[in-house]
């Protein structure tokens, strides 16, 4: 993954790892595992557990410790309905870029 | 300000500090010495209070606990760029900050300056 995907992800990657949780509950090292079998081979691990504790700290996900074989309880969250108004918001807004671009690509819209 | 007022500030309670400090010791060596480089960031460019220091650094400690207990390689933690890792991470923190009170500091400046140019333009 280039330096320029990396940039570009970083904006996008509260959104995703909203938007994989609204699909099933997961703790985070399955979120990074998801991303890296997507291509996002750069993702670092710290890196989605820093945005997990962000979306932990506003209340757009739900917490439960499971206990764990090896080491400390695994945190699974789950997105509450807070979290689907924000991914809500959060394609409404992809929507909006990706079609500008889009348009600014074809040429169609240029100043 | 007395020292000890400082350390508080930066490293939070000392009993949940003396706690973190307990945990980075039962670390394997390499991923404790992980830890002690983000701590040493953290320590300039973290938290304000010491409240939020010491949920910074037990935060700190649970990913690294969690990595080490499932093997995680430790540039798979951080990433290719640690700075970019620890930047994320202490976002969560710096409300109130000193960080925090010099953009405060700016955007009231800016604000300032823009009152000062008022009428002048048209």
């Amino acid at each position: 993954m280039g330096k320029q995907a990396t940039e570009m992800l970083k904006g996008t990657l509260e959104g995703i790892v909203l938007a994989i949780l609204a699909g099933r509950s997961a703790y985070g090292y399955e979120i990074t595992a998801w991303l890296r079998e997507q291509g996002f081979s750069d993702i670092a691990e710290g890196t989605i557990y820093a945005l997990l504790l962000r979306i932990e700290k506003r209340e757009l996900v739900d917490v439960e410790k499971i206990p764990s074989e090896k080491g400390p309880p695994r945190k699974v969250y789950s997105l509450n309905a807070e979290g689907r108004a924000y991914l809500d918001e959060f394609w409404r807004t992809w929507s909006f870029l990706s079609e500008r671009l889009e348009q600014l690509r074809q040429g169609g819209n240029q100043p | 300000m007395k020292i000890s007022d400082i350390a508080t500030k930066v490293i939070g309670d000392k009993r949940r500090w003396r706690a973190y400090k307990a945990r980075t010791r039962q670390l394997p060596a390499n991923y404790r010495a992980a830890v002690e480089a983000l701590e040493r960031y953290l320590m300039f460019f973290g938290a304000a209070d010491g409240d939020t220091a010491a949920s910074m650094y037990e935060d700190l400690i649970d990913l690294f606990e969690r990595a080490a207990a499932d093997g995680t390689p430790i540039r798979e933690i951080v990433g290719a760029d640690p700075v970019d890792f620890v930047d994320t991470f202490i976002q969560n923190y710096s409300k109130g900050g000193w960080i925090t009170r010099e953009r405060e500091r700016l955007t009231n400046g800016i604000e300032r300056a823009e009152g000062l140019d008022e009428g002048k333009r048209s």
